[in-house]
């Protein structure tokens, strides 16, 4: 692995190079964030951003079929989280309130269409500065999908997690890039992991304190 | 001016010799004087009447003879002034007609140079062809450059956009080529478009002078330039019906009309030089009754003028037949096929080589080899014909760019009717694409399209998709051993709709690896897959259930990589093996048929097809070639080195003429499935990682053909 990942580097000027990169770490150890996570030397830091939005939104598609069978329009009737928010799709030319699953289907097809789009993305070697912003608004749709299902598909988030840690991986991005706020971060990763590192800590502090 | 002499002759003055009088101009009175003027116009003194020598000695005053000269003189002058003006006039003609004959030279110079471009430019293409066809380059005599290489580039533009006119220029001077390759010497190509001209009642001057007016004199006079004159009296008169056919752009019906009286005109003329020319010809078939060609024809003329006559009737017959119905393919009727002139199908090079060696042995008599060469001009006319008349019927160009996978694109499905694709990746999704819903792009020449449905299911990669024939369900094989069967949704939904958990119908399980092909059968409604795990698997496919049946179980064939229906006979599929094997397979009695002579140094095999028609199977080879196996006994028809790099993917087009393939190398290849050569090609999506185009595909109905790439794009062509 070592020497592949050493070739890749030294390719790295070509398209989908990143992609390819990111996807070995994450086969050889999908808990290992912190290797996914750092780029290689001379790594453009938006390139960088942009292919792993790529391979989120790859992932998710995982956990979007999981849904699909749990997840039914008559018991999910509207994407929220907490009780506090509503979220609106925004993949209609008016926002709409569409049922969960619709609301992950249609922000993962947008987010495919706008991180596609010959308009915002044209080169995958560079990513335009005015379309670093899009990447901001398309990790705050994605993050409600995770959201969406901790708190309301619990055993599916959490088989998912444990096969990938992508929601984990997703919160260390999104922290480490500031893509997003840390307000929006509902889903009580850290905390978990402070627990874990503690030995089953005696603070189970749940993420229910922020809104 | 009589006036005056008869008031110079008017002598009532005194009989003065030589002097007039001064009174003498005034004198009017003199009636008689009428005749005399004359005889004092014509000398002095000269008296023939009386009265003439009455005159003749009236005086000649000095003003009388004055006023003579100097009105003479005005006289003169005007003349000269006229003169001039009419100088002038000429001189300006003259000059006129100098600009005028510059610009006739320059015209023929630029056509000369763009004959010889278009001479290069097929040498070019003839030698890429059989480079492909061969694997060797084609040796022809000479491939030396034009000198005017930086226009070249121009000019194979141009002759793009003026490819209709031209491709008629390109035969006829791959005609002239093959002729000369066979041994024809300008100087019978000379007589025999003259011969022709006659025939077709364009010249009306040949006829005539072939009786040999002037034999002798012209031909010992100018013999030995006679034959470099021919090249240029050719150029000429293939430049003039050049010119006729470029200055006409629409109508190429009147081309030949044009010719006509193009030539008509130069017999009608007083030109010099037309005549002059003309006259070259003249001798030129004289010099061929005096036996100078170097073709040694027989003394007796006649039969062998009256067997040229025929073969060049036929050859004139096969060419305006074949120029009607290249007349008709541009007017755009599909149907006109060549067929109705039946061609050997080996290739004209072939016949080239047969020709020559007629040559060598000299036997046949020169009808016989015309008729040789007419049939190999004709062949290689209709062939090129046939390329560029398909060329013409079907370039296909980049149309659409569908992007919205995040990885590489496996496989792809048309749907039988719509202008619906469906696109299988390893994203682990499928997308369907509506190719008339495009969104406006700004930069691209190429349109986007948005993706109108999304299928998501599988575990994994999806490897492979196909469409029911009706388009009406999909069914997609994927990395996670399942095949997911689909309702396809409709090709006018919105994108951003609900969730309609009925468009996945369910799965079928059965499978224990990758599947890595998958194929429907319309007429028994059933389903076939391949699969990593070494089986290969019949399923219902209007009820999704355990398999039918299960072949290659222990897996002592190898693992199969591909998978198809035998389209001639549906009982029976054909499976590739990753050892190179192919076997045929009996679906009903569940046995295999016949092992194909495939050996196993071809390495693996990523594709096998089955023609819709005839009894062939095609396969694509990791070893760069493209194989044709004969159904019934297994042997190899046909094998091609068909790219740089692996062939990944083929598909046959549904009338069963071009065979597509697609290549790691980048490129897609068309191929003409008579002759097996290819007829374009073009790169397509950038390399991966070593990978490029893992599948194309024809549409059942419309004119679509796409391609599926490594870069998770995937491409139309129209």
């Amino acid at each position: 692995m070592v020497m592949a990942e050493g070739a890749t580097v030294v390719r790295r000027n070509r398209p989908g190079t990143t992609a390819k990169y990111i996807q070995q770490n994450i086969r050889s150890d999908c808990s290992n964030i912190e290797k996914i996570m750092e780029p290689p030397e001379g790594q453009d830091e938006g390139v960088w951003k942009y292919e792993h939005l790529r391979q989120f939104c790859l992932e998710l598609n995982g956990l979007a079929v999981k849904l699909q069978t749990e997840c039914h329009p008559d018991t999910c009737t509207q994407m929220t989280a907490t009780e506090q928010w509503i979220f609106l799709c925004a993949a209609h030319k008016t926002p709409k309130e569409c049922p969960a699953i619709d609301y992950t289907r249609h922000t993962l097809d947008g987010a495919a269409c706008l991180l596609n789009s010959n308009k915002y993305f044209p080169s995958r070697v560079s990513i335009k500065e005015s379309s670093v912003a899009k990447l901001g608004s398309v990790c705050r749709r994605i993050y409600r999908i995770f959201s969406h299902a901790y708190f309301h598909h619990r055993q599916i988030f959490d088989t998912y997690e444990n096969e990938t840690f992508l929601c984990h991986r997703f919160t260390r991005f999104v922290m480490k890039y500031n893509l997003m706020s840390k307000d929006n971060l509902i889903v009580p990763i850290l905390e978990e992991e402070e627990e874990e590192e503690e030995e089953g800590g005696q603070n189970p502090s749940t993420g229910e304190s922020e809104a | 001016m009589l006036d005056l002499f008869g008031i110079l002759g008017g002598g009532n003055g005194p009989a003065m010799d030589e002097h007039a009088g001064p009174g003498v101009f005034f004198n009017n009175n003199n009636s008689s004087s009428s005749s005399s003027p004359l005889l004092q116009a014509g000398g002095r003194g000269a008296a023939a009447d009386s009265d003439g020598g009455e005159a003749g000695r009236a005086q000649y005053s000095i003003p009388g003879i004055l006023h003579f000269l100097q009105h003479e003189w005005a006289r003169f002058e005007v003349e000269r002034a006229q003169w001039e003006v009419e100088r002038a006039e000429l001189q300006a003609q003259v000059a006129f007609l100098h600009g005028e004959r510059k610009g006739q030279e320059n015209l023929k110079k630029d056509l000369v140079r763009r004959i010889k471009m278009l001479e290069y430019a097929l040498k070019q293409e003839r030698a890429k062809y059989h480079k492909l066809k061969y694997g060797t380059e084609l040796n022809l005599g000479e491939m030396k450059a034009p000198s005017f290489d930086s226009e070249e580039a121009n000019e194979k533009e141009t002759s793009g956009s003026l490819n209709n006119q031209l491709s008629w220029k390109q035969g006829r001077q791959l005609l002239r080529q093959y002729l000369q390759e066979v041994g024809y010497t300008d100087t019978i190509l000379d007589v025999k478009s003259q011969r022709v001209k006659a025939l077709l009642g364009l010249a009306g001057d040949g006829t005539g002078d072939r009786s040999g007016q002037e034999p002798l004199l012209n031909g010992t006079d100018t013999a030995p330039k006679g034959l470099s004159d021919s090249s240029s009296v050719l150029e000429a008169f293939f430049i003039e019906s050049a010119a006729a056919e470029f200055s006409d752009e629409d109508d190429e019906e009147d081309s030949e009309g044009k010719e006509k009286t193009i030539v008509d005109s130069r017999t009608v003329s007083d030109d010099p030089d037309a005549e002059e020319a003309l006259k070259d010809f003249d001798f030129l078939s004289n010099t061929e009754d005096m036996d100078t060609s170097p073709e040694s024809r027989s003394a007796g003329d006649g039969t062998d003028w009256e067997k040229d006559r025929q073969a060049w009737d036929v050859d004139q017959g096969l060419i305006t037949k074949l120029k009607e119905q290249y007349r008709k393919e541009r007017k755009g009727k599909k149907g006109v096929k060549i067929e109705a002139i039946t061609f050997p199908p080996s290739s004209g090079k072939a016949f080239i080589i047969g020709t020559e060696e007629a040559m060598e042995t000299g036997e046949l008599g020169l009808g016989e080899l015309a008729g040789l060469t007419v049939a190999n001009e004709a062949d290689n006319l209709a062939y090129d014909i046939s390329n560029n008349k398909d060329a013409l019927r079907k370039t296909w160009n980049p149309k659409f760019t569908l992007r919205s996978h995040f990885d590489g694109i496996r496989g792809l499905a048309f749907h039988p009717v719509e202008p619906v694709l469906i696109t299988a990746s390893e994203d682990h999704t499928l997308k369907m694409w509506n190719l008339q819903k495009t969104t406006p792009a700004k930069k691209n020449a190429s349109l986007d399209v948005e993706p109108i449905y999304t299928f998501r299911a599988h575990r994994g990669a999806v490897l492979c998709v196909v469409m029911s024939n009706t388009g009406e369900q999909c069914y997609s094989g994927g990395l996670d051993g399942t095949i997911q069967c689909w309702n396809t949704p409709s090709p006018n939904i919105d994108p951003y709709d609900s969730y309609q958990p009925s468009v996945l119908r369910g799965a079928l399980c059965g499978h224990t690896d990758a599947v890595w092909g998958l194929v429907h059968s319309s007429a028994h409604q059933r389903l076939l897959s391949c699969s990593a795990d070494g089986t290969v698997r019949l399923w219902n496919a209007s009820n999704p259930q355990a398999a039918l049946a299960v072949f290659n179980e222990n897996k002592d064939l190898g693992l199969p990589s591909s998978v198809d229906l035998v389209c001639s006979d549906p009982a029976y599929m054909v499976t590739s093996f990753n050892n190179g094997r192919i076997g045929l397979f009996n679906m009903e009695t569940r046995q295999q048929v016949l092992n194909m002579e495939s050996t196993v140094e071809s390495g693996n095999i990523n594709k096998v097809l089955s023609h819709p028609t005839l009894p062939i199977t095609i396969t694509a080879q990791e070893d760069r070639h493209i194989k044709f196996y004969d159904n019934n006994t297994g042997k190899l028809i046909h094998s091609m080195v068909a790219h740089l790099d692996a062939v990944t993917s083929l598909a046959v087009d549904p009338n069963g003429l071009y065979l597509m393939s697609g290549s790691h190398d980048c490129s897609i290849r068309l191929w003409n499935l008579e002759n097996k050569t290819c007829i374009q090609e073009f790169t397509a999506h950038r390399k991966k990682f070593d990978e490029s185009i893992h599948d194309v595909a024809f549409h059942p109905s419309k004119c679509y053909i796409a391609s599926a790439g490594a870069d998770s794009l995937a491409k139309v062509f129209v």
